[in-house]
């Protein structure tokens, strides 16, 4: 099972030529050689491949989707569910109102700097302690190893309790610790979007450290010892030798961080109850959910969920874009 | 790779059939069937304890089940915080729907505009027993002068308090809200470790009798067409004085503000409170914790020393979804449960107040502890606004945000009342 | 494992070490404190002196989360739920990983654009229409309600991962295996399918984790038949916002992690070496 950590390693080490030829070199290599197939004579062949994928995604995720598109347009609320009323079709009347509504830009805005909290300490946390991984002999690293293993696998309503309790004003260890007495930390805006943003951390680093380390064995250690003798400190090591050589990986994590992030849900619904005081602790997701199903403002919530896909579909022209300077193929 | 495209084939057919242009409704006729025997399902709420609920269902639904040959009951008991989803989610999927639930009386106008429950006027008109029905209770069944279920219990809610502490303390009952609000606070000082009067930023019904002693609505108007009346001066002057009592002086705001119904009960139960807003429902609750034995309940007072704040007159309902195939079973169960005889054992078990004034009359003179509930219900209850938008309201939080909002310091009174009745308001024009 | 590469100095391991160790433990604590919490006596766990330890171990929690109505059965579904659809989108996955790695067609681009926006769709935001999807499919309360869905939202994700994997098989080798007279489904599924297996496993932790801890589908198809409810919602039982059970909602929570946590030690090794290969462009 060792084909993947040398070959990722093939991998990186192609990366210089990249920079140097704009021409994709692996796509043209493939293009010449690998498009006709002795068995190729049927070009249907990569469709019958992906045909279970396409209908399963295209039932169960574009149709819904496009449902989700169509009643953003529409009045449609619980009677109309039930077939008391007919629906009618609103046009950009239910955008007009969620851009007129003051909650609605304190939530987005709440969202975007909450994500992008969780995405930079998830990436920083996961970062150093993939370094840390690498410094250490076999006993730490497999400590290190299982306990983000452990706190990866909490499903999250499970991690969203268990935080709470761990800071629960009354019954917690945490205020004991620290000597807070009763605490509250859920009744303030920044303390209980504080507490979330711990949780999210401590959930999500382990994707990005072990990615990372499994990314840094990948380095040929002739690199690394190069500037060890060259007398590099290791910020420097990070910096100029291993962040370079990883950039495709750290530009895949960043982007799974960005969408998990962006999209957080449950740990927001469990461990602020649905919202926080006064809804100080809603984000998008949790918004348009309280919109759909609390308040049966189906086509509200759908225009907030639209909304949500828009942003996402920017992050990820950008990263496209990332990928393309680098001269990556898909 | 034979069998890969073919069942792709079968897939993309299924989902061709199941696709319609326009987005799904339900189609939420009556089924018209009426079976003779199968199995009904029934939805009722968990209580905090639901234990003595359950012993009293199941005596009624052995009786039922032995009255109609090859029928079983299926009993669920659902959380009463997210029974709003439950039942929606019942109302577009008759296949999963139950046939009979209980629901609260706030949610009547909501579930008929939904068209989720049955019409049972002729059924029960038909009833002997409902002859005796509470006027209030029978409103709580009617929407334009058609019956839509069987009333339960009357919730009423009234002032319970330590007496323990009291007399330690050398503090009588408040005979108004102002002296609720001072005995509070010497309790909190005397006593640091207790709320004075435990209260709770998310407690709707607990906070309304303030609104509505100082002279407050939530709404004016009548039939369909309502109109806000939160940000009334009179309704302002009631949220101050209920979100006073939201402080380090008696009910620290960190730990109060999201507090609801339930916690302050529990809080009240468990020692940590030496007074709290409770219902005639809420006994049972108490007598399981710390403070069995050493409390007394008594009116919640109104402004003029002496005076009763007007209660809110809660309550539940049984009602028969429309979707029921089971039409005559449905409608002799729901009968069955709401009947005299289990509404005097429900009583017995849980302290649910019996809608039929007979009974209550009885249950009244045996137990003195219903006396203040009783007297509160004789001094004149209120009633949120009788639409459809007021499900909504009540679901998306309007008025908890309201208090939170007011008790955390992020708006003023007249801020926060002002947005409540802006949303109370688009509540009700999209409700007609 | 041949680490470390670079000769680190001595008293700089040993502070690296340490702090490795300290961060073990405090990542560790959470999950030490939710198994302790499940063995705490009742007056324990709700006590306003919380310890570290306790002297008298208790299974009075993991009673009442076994004596609720059919504990058992909400496990079992769980487990059916989570191992449908990680076999499935698994498989689904590879081949569809297979076709965008390993041909070129019109609209391949495209498709793996799509594949990468798919991952975008915030998945609460579409109960609704699945909630019909699933009515008209008559699946409601059905196991089916649970599995169809989540192998739709497995999959972006498990085909984005996989491409790494599938373009990491030589080519020379496929061609060699034509020669000799493989045919496609030979080469397909006994020669490519070993090779990108460690990929299919770290993609199935994903898949795995995911479906096992969804609480929103589970809690608005499942509507009335509670003998196909999941495990979260058994969990959310003890969690009512009001009063908590702590020490209940800290056993079904233990419950619900080890067989995550045993599932993440079989497939560790993997899973490390699979995603360094995963992301690999």
């Amino acid at each position: 099972m060792s084909v993947s950590p040398s070959s990722s390693g093939g991998a990186v080490r192609e990366r210089p030529r990249v920079g140097r030829g704009p021409s994709r070199p692996r796509g043209g290599g493939r293009k010449s050689n690998g498009a006709p197939r002795p068995y190729g004579r049927s070009s249907g062949t990569p469709w019958l491949y992906l045909a279970p994928a396409l209908v399963v995604l295209g039932g169960l995720l574009v149709y819904p989707v496009y449902q989700l598109g169509l009643i953003s347009f529409l009045e449609y609320t619980q009677a109309q569910v039930s077939g008391g009323e007919p629906t009618t079709f609103k046009g950009f009347g239910n955008y007009a109102e969620l851009f007129g509504d003051a909650q609605f830009w304190r939530v987005l805005l709440a969202t975007v700097v909450f994500a992008a909290a969780c995405v930079v300490s998830t990436l920083a946390v996961g970062c150093a302690l993939a370094v840390l991984l690498t410094r250490v002999r076999a006993l730490p690293r497999l400590a290190l190893m299982l306990a983000a293993l452990g706190a990866w696998a909490t499903p999250a309503v499970t991690g969203s309790t268990v935080w709470l309790l761990l800071f629960d004003p009354d019954f917690g260890p945490v205020n004991r610790m620290l000597g807070l007495g009763d605490h509250s930390w859920t009744y303030g805006r920044y303390s209980a979007f504080a507490l979330v943003l711990l949780e999210v951390v401590w959930c999500s680093f382990p994707f990005v450290m072990v990615t990372v380390y499994a990314g840094i064995r990948a380095v040929p250690s002739e690199v690394l010892e190069a500037a060890a003798l060259d007398g590099a400190s290791q910020w420097r090591i990070w910096r100029s030798v291993l962040a370079p050589m990883l950039r495709p990986i750290l530009v895949v994590v960043t982007i799974q961080s960005v969408i998990w992030d962006f999209k957080v849900f449950t740990q927001i619904y469990v461990m602020t109850n649905g919202g926080g005081i006064a809804g100080q602790n809603l984000v998008l997701n949790v918004y348009a959910y309280q919109k759909a199903f609390a308040s049966s403002q189906y086509s509200l919530g759908s225009a907030i969920g639209v909304v949500m896909l828009l942003i996402l579909l920017a992050v990820t022209l950008v990263y496209l874009r990332l990928l393309r300077r680098q001269g990556e193929e898909l | 790779m034979k069998l890969a495209p073919r069942l792709a084939v079968l897939l993309a057919a299924a989902v061709v059939t199941a696709t319609a242009c326009a987005p799904q409704t339900s189609d939420n006729s009556s089924s018209g069937e009426d079976e003779k025997s199968g199995t009904l399902r029934v939805w009722l709420f968990q209580e905090v304890n639901t234990k003595p609920k359950e012993k009293v269902v199941d005596a009624v639904l052995a009786d039922f089940e032995k009255a109609h040959e090859d029928t079983k009951v299926d009993v669920e008991y659902i959380p009463v915080e997210t029974r709003a989803q439950r039942i929606k989610a019942a109302f577009n999927d008759p296949d999963s729907a139950p046939d009979v639930i209980e629901y609260g009386n706030t949610d009547t106008a909501g579930y008929v505009k939904d068209g989720g429950l049955l019409n049972i006027t002729e059924e029960f008109g038909a009833w002997d027993e409902a002859k005796d029905t509470d006027p209030t209770a029978r409103q709580s069944v009617t929407v334009d002068g058609k019956i839509y279920g069987a009333p339960y219990f009357v919730g009423v809610r009234a002032l319970y308090y330590r007496t323990d502490v009291f007399d330690e303390l050398g503090l009588a009952a408040p005979k108004s809200l102002d002296e609720l609000a001072s005995t509070a606070k010497k309790i909190r000082d005397a006593k640091p470790d207790l709320y004075g009067i435990a209260v709770g930023g998310a407690y709707t019904y607990g906070a309304m009798p303030f609104i509505w002693a100082n002279g407050g609505e939530l709404a004016t108007g009548k039939g369909g067409s309502y109109a806000s009346a939160i940000d009334s001066a009179a309704a302002q002057k009631g949220i101050k004085a209920y979100t006073s009592l939201f402080g380090d002086d008696n009910c620290p705001a960190a730990k109060c503000a999201g507090m609801g119904g339930n916690d302050t009960v529990t809080a009240f139960a468990s020692g940590k409170a030496a007074m709290a807003i409770g219902g005639d429902f809420s006994r049972q609750a108490v007598d399981a914790g710390k403070a069995k034995g050493k409390y007394a309940v008594v009116p919640l007072p109104g402004v003029k020393s002496g005076s009763i704040a007007p209660a809110f007159a809660g309550g539940n309902n049984i009602g028969v979804l429309k979707s029921t195939s089971h039409r005559t079973l449905a409608v002799d169960l729901m009968k069955r449960l709401a009947s005299k005889e289990t509404q005097g054992e429900m009583f017995d078990a849980m302290g649910f107040l019996p809608t039929f004034t007979d009974v209550r009359q009885r249950v009244a003179a045996e137990e003195p502890f219903v006396k203040p509930f009783v007297d509160t219900l004789a001094a004149g209850t209120e009633f949120v606004p009788a639409s459809a938008a007021w499900a909504t309201i009540d679901s998306s939080q309007v008025l908890p945000t309201m208090f939170q909002e007011v008790v955390s310091g992020k708006k003023d009174v007249g801020g926060a009342a002002g947005d409540a009745a802006r949303k109370m308001d688009d509540a009700f024009g999209s409700a007609g | 494992m041949n680490l470390p590469r670079v000769r680190v100095r001595r008293p700089w391991r040993l502070a690296a070490e340490a702090s490795a160790l300290l961060i073990s433990v405090v990542v560790a604590f959470p999950l030490y404190w939710m198994v302790l919490s499940a063995f705490k006596p009742a007056g324990e766990v709700e006590s306003t002196e919380p310890r570290p330890w306790t002297l008298a171990p208790s299974l009075d929690s993991f009673r009442r989360v076994f004596g609720q109505q059919e504990f058992g059965r909400y496990f079992l579904n769980s487990l059916l739920v989570a191992g449908t659809v990680v076999i499935a989108s698994a498989l689904i996955a590879f081949l569809a990983a297979t076709a965008v790695t390993r041909f070129r067609f019109r609209f391949r681009t495209t498709l793996l654009i799509m594949f990468l926006v798919a991952q975008m769709v915030p998945v609460e935001a579409l109960t609704i229409p699945l909630f019909f999807l699933m009515r008209d499919f008559g699946q409601l309360n059905t196991l089916g309600s649970l599995i169809l869905p989540h192998i739709a939202f497995s999959l972006p994700f498990a085909i984005w991962m996989l491409r790494g994997f599938v373009k990491a098989v030589p080519e020379a080798l496929e061609e060699a295996a034509y020669i000799d007279g493989a045919s496609r489904r030979r080469f397909l599924w006994q020669i490519l399918f070993p090779l990108v297996f460690p990929g299919l496993v770290a993609t199935s932790v994903f898949s795995f984790i995911s479906t096992w801890n969804d609480f929103l589908f589970a809690k608005s198809f499942i509507i009335s038949d509670t003998s196909q409810s999941t495990l979260p919602m058994a969990l959310l039982v003890f969690y009512k916002p009001d009063d908590p059970d702590w020490g209940g909602v800290m056993a079904a929570s233990t419950v619900m992690t080890i067989p995550v946590l045993v599932f993440f030690v079989l497939v560790q090794r993997r899973l490390v070496s699979g995603l360094g290969g995963a992301v690999k462009d």
